[in-house]
C-alpha cells in the first residue's frame, strides 16, 4: 500500500478528516501571517503572545465556569493583546531592551497562566474542566464547529492580507516610508498583530500555547530560503503550514501514543531543516558546493599562471615543465588542479610527466591576469598563437 | 501631476522646533527656513540632530515644541510633495524582494488604500532607474546590491514620488566618487526643475562646490543662509566645537 492510498484511508475516518481539516487550516493562517512576523523581526512577539494567551483563557474560564470556547478565546485574545502591548511599551517607558520584554511577558504571563490553571484544577469542578489541553493542544477535541472558526479566521487572513497586499508589503519593508507616504503605520501595525493573535487563537487547540510559536516561524523560515519573491514565500508557507498540519495529524493518528500538536511541530521543524540544507541558492549544502567550486576554480587558475610564469622564464609560454616545478609553488592540490585544466584542456600531460600550456590555456591566464593585475606584463593576443607555423 | 503648484516662498518652515527622546534634548529651539528652489545642506557633528530634524519635517518624531510648515501648510495636508531618502542602512536588504518592486514602493502614496501599481507605476519606475543608471538592475533581488546601488535605488524611489521638496540623509555614505558625482547630477537636475532638496551632508570639503545653501547645526541653530554667507570659519568652530575639522573649509 503507497502512501497515498494511507493517506486515503486515514481520511475516511470522520474524527481523523475533522482533525485533519482544522489542521490544515490553522498551517495555513499561520504559515501567512508567520511570513510578516518573520520579515518584521517579530516571530518571539508571536511567542509571547501565545503564552500571554494562557492566563486569560483561565481566567475566562474562573469567571464565567464555563468551557464555553468562545468566551475561552475572548479571554485568551484579550490577554494576547495585554501581552503584546507589554512587549510594544516596555522598551519605550523603561530602560529594557525589547528582548527583556520579550522574556519578562513571556514567563510572566504564563507563570500566572499556571497558577490559575492549578487553582482551577483544584476547584470541584476540576475533572470536567481539562482546561490544561490548551498547554500542548489535543487536537482530538476539535469538533466541526471548532473547523467552521478556523474557517472563518483563515478566511479573514487571507482577505486581510490580500486587500492590503502592497500597504503589508510596505509596512514590512519600510515603515518610516509608509508613514512619509501618509499610509497610518499604527493601525495597520494594529492590524496584523490582531491578525497573528487570530492565529495563535486558531492553534490554541491544536498545537497549544507553548508550541504555538513554531507554527508562526517554522513555515515562514523554511519558505524564505525557497523564494526571493513575497508573494512566492507566502504561498509556500502557506502549502508548508498545511502541509505540517496533515503530515502531523495524519503520522500520529497511525499509532495511538503520538501526541497530534507536538507531532505537527516535528514536521514543521523538518520542513525548516530540510529548506536550511537543500534550497538552491540559501541552502548550506549548495552553498558549499558553490563555494568548493569556487575555491577549485581560483586554485586552478593559479596553477595556470605559475605554469605561465614559469614558461615565461623560458621565453616560451608553451615550454614544458614537470609537476613537480609546480608543487613548489602552488603548494598541495595541483595534481587535482592540473586535472581540471587538463579537463578544459588548458593544459597538456606530456608522456614523460612533464605539463604544458595550450593555446587555449594561455588565452584564459591572459584574460584572468588581465583582469586581477592589469599592470602584468602580458603577450599581445597576436603573438600568442604559436605553432601556427610551420 | 495636476496638482497647482502651492505659491510660498519658503518650502520649509522650522519655528522653535524642540524634539528630545527621553530627557535628552536633540533639538533645541531650532529656527529653520528653507527656501523654494535651494539645494540645502545639513551639516553637524555627530548626535547633532541632523536625521531627527529631517524626521520632525516629515512627521515622524513627535516634537516636544515648535512648529513645521510646508508652503505653508503642515506636513499632513502636504505629504505629496514630500519625497524622503532615508540612510540606506535603515532597512533589512535581504527582504524578499526586486529593485523594481522597491521603486514602485514611491508610488503608494499616490496610489491610495488597495489599488496595485500598474503598468504606468512600472514605466515610472523605470524611467527614475534609468535617471540613477540602474535600468538593467530593475530585476535584481535587492540582497545582491552594493551600498551604492542600494543608495541610488532609494532615489530612484524619491523620484518616482513626483515631489517638491526632497529631504535625503546622507545620500552620499558609502557611495563611490563615480556614484557621488552622479547623484549630485540628479541634485542639480532637480533643483533646475525648481525643486527644493535638503541633504544631510558630512563632508565639510564639497559643501561649497555642491550646494548654494547650509544649515550647520549642533542641537542649536548655529547658522543658516546662502553658503557664500554663513559657511565661515567661525560658524564652523562653533559647530564642530573648535575642533581641527574646521580647517577644512577654509577658503583655498
Amino acid at each position: 500500500m503507497g502512501p497515498l492510498d494511507l493517506m486515503v484511508l486515514l481520511l475516511s475516518d470522520h474524527t481523523v478528516r475533522t482533525v485533519a481539516a482544522g489542521a490544515v487550516l490553522m498551517g495555513i493562517t499561520s504559515g501567512v501571517l508567520g511570513v510578516y512576523a518573520l520579515l518584521r523581526r517579530q516571530s518571539l512577539l508571536g511567542d509571547a503572545m501565545s503564552h500571554a494567551a494562557l492566563p486569560g483563557l483561565a481566567l475566562a474560564f474562573l469567571v464565567t465556569r464555563s468551557k464555553e470556547s468562545a468566551f475561552l478565546l475572548l479571554g485568551a485574545a484579550f490577554a494576547a493583546w495585554v501581552g503584546a502591548l507589554g512587549v510594544i511599551a516596555i522598551p519605550n517607558y523603561t530602560r529594557l531592551k525589547p528582548d527583556a520584554a520579550l522574556g519578562i511577558v513571556l514567563s510572566v504571563f504564563f507563570g500566572f497562566g499556571l497558577v490559575v490553571l492549578t487553582v482551577i484544577q483544584r476547584l470541584p469542578t476540576a475533572a470536567q474542566a481539562g482546561l490544561d489541553k490548551f498547554l500542548f493542544g489535543q487536537a482530538a477535541t476539535i469538533l466541526q464547529r471548532d473547523v467552521l472558526t478556523m474557517a472563518v479566521i483563515a478566511a479573514l487572513a487571507l482577505l486581510v492580507v490580500i486587500l492590503g497586499w502592497k500597504e503589508f508589503k510596505l509596512l514590512s519593508f519600510d515603515p518610516a516610508f509608509a508613514a512619509v507616504q501618509g499610509f497610518p503605520v499604527r493601525l495597520l501595525d494594529v492590524a496584523l498583530t490582531s491578525l497573528v493573535i487570530l492565529a495563535i487563537l486558531a492553534g490554541l487547540q491544536t498545537v497549544g500555547v507553548v508550541l504555538m510559536s513554531a507554527m508562526l516561524i517554522a513555515p515562514a523560515a523554511a519558505a524564505r530560503q525557497w523564494t526571493d519573491r513575497l508573494s512566492t514565500m507566502v504561498l509556500l508557507a502557506a502549502v508548508f503550514g498545511a502541509a505540517a498540519g496533515l503530515g502531523g495529524v495524519l503520522l500520529s493518528s497511525l499509532g495511538d501514543s503520538l501526541p497530534t500538536g507536538p507531532t505537527i511541530v516535528v514536521c514543521a521543524s523538518l520542513l525548516v531543516y530540510g529548506s536550511l540544507l537543500f534550497a538552491p541558492h540559501r541552502g548550506l549544502v549548495w552553498r558549499r558546493l558553490v563555494a568548493g567550486r569556487r575555491q577549485r576554480a581560483v586554485r586552478a587558475l593559479q596553477v595556470l599562471a605559475q605554469l605561465y610564469w614559469l614558461g615565461s622564464q623560458h621565453g616560451d609560454p608553451f615550454y614544458p615543465h614537470p609537476a613537480g616545478a609546480l608543487r613548489a609553488l602552488a603548494g598541495s592540490g595541483v595534481q587535482a588542479s592540473l586535472r581540471e585544466l587538463a579537463a578544459r584542456n588548458w593544459v597538456r600531460r606530456l608522456p614523460d610527466g612533464r605539463v604544458a600550456l595550450t593555446p587555449e590555456g594561455l588565452a584564459a591566464v591572459s584574460d584572468f591576469l588581465q583582469q586581477a593585475a592589469p599592470d602584468t606584463p602580458v603577450p599581445p593576443s597576436s603573438e600568442s598563437k604559436p605553432e601556427a607555423g610551420p | 501631476m495636476t496638482q497647482p503648484l502651492p505659491k510660498h516662498a519658503l518650502a520649509v518652515e522650522v519655528a522653535d522646533l524642540t524634539v528630545a527622546y527621553r530627557d535628552r534634548p536633540v533639538l533645541w529651539d531650532v529656527d529653520v527656513e528653507v527656501p523654494a528652489g535651494v539645494l540645502m545642506a545639513v551639516v553637524g557633528p555627530n548626535g547633532a540632530g541632523k536625521t531627527t530634524l529631517l524626521k520632525a519635517i516629515l512627521g515622524l518624531v513627535r516634537p516636544a515644541a515648535g512648529s513645521v510648515r510646508i508652503f505653508g501648510q503642515p506636513i499632513k495636508a502636504v505629504r505629496h510633495l514630500v519625497g524622503y531618502v532615508p540612510q540606506h542602512r535603515e532597512v533589512d536588504w535581504d527582504f524578499p524582494t526586486n529593485v523594481l518592486d522597491v521603486v514602485m514602493m514611491g508610488r503608494y502614496g499616490h496610489l491610495g488604500w488597495f489599488r496595485r501599481p500598474g503598468p504606468q507605476e512600472r514605466a515610472m519606475a523605470l524611467a527614475a532607474l534609468e535617471q540613477v543608471g540602474m535600468r538593467e538592475l530593475a530585476d535584481r533581488q535587492i540582497s545582491q546590491l552594493s551600498g551604492g546601488q542600494q543608495q541610488r535605488v532609494f532615489l530612484a524611489r524619491a523620484l518616482v514620488q513626483d515631489a517638491q521638496i526632497y529631504l535625503m540623509d546622507e545620500p552620499f555614505a558609502g557611495v563611490d566618487a563615480l556614484t557621488e558625482r552622479a547623484i549630485l547630477n540628479i541634485m542639480r537636475s532637480l533643483r533646475a526643475r525648481g525643486k527644493t532638496v535638503v541633504v544631510v551632508h558630512h563632508d565639510l570639503q564639497t559643501v561649497r562646490e555642491y550646494f548654494d545653501w547650509v544649515l550647520l547645526l549642533n542641537v542649536r541653530r548655529v547658522a543658516c543662509g546662502p553658503v557664500a554667507e554663513v559657511f565661515t570659519e567661525g560658524n564652523l568652530r562653533q559647530t564642530y566645537g573648535g575642533r581641527a575639522v574646521a580647517l577644512e573649509a577654509r577658503r583655498p
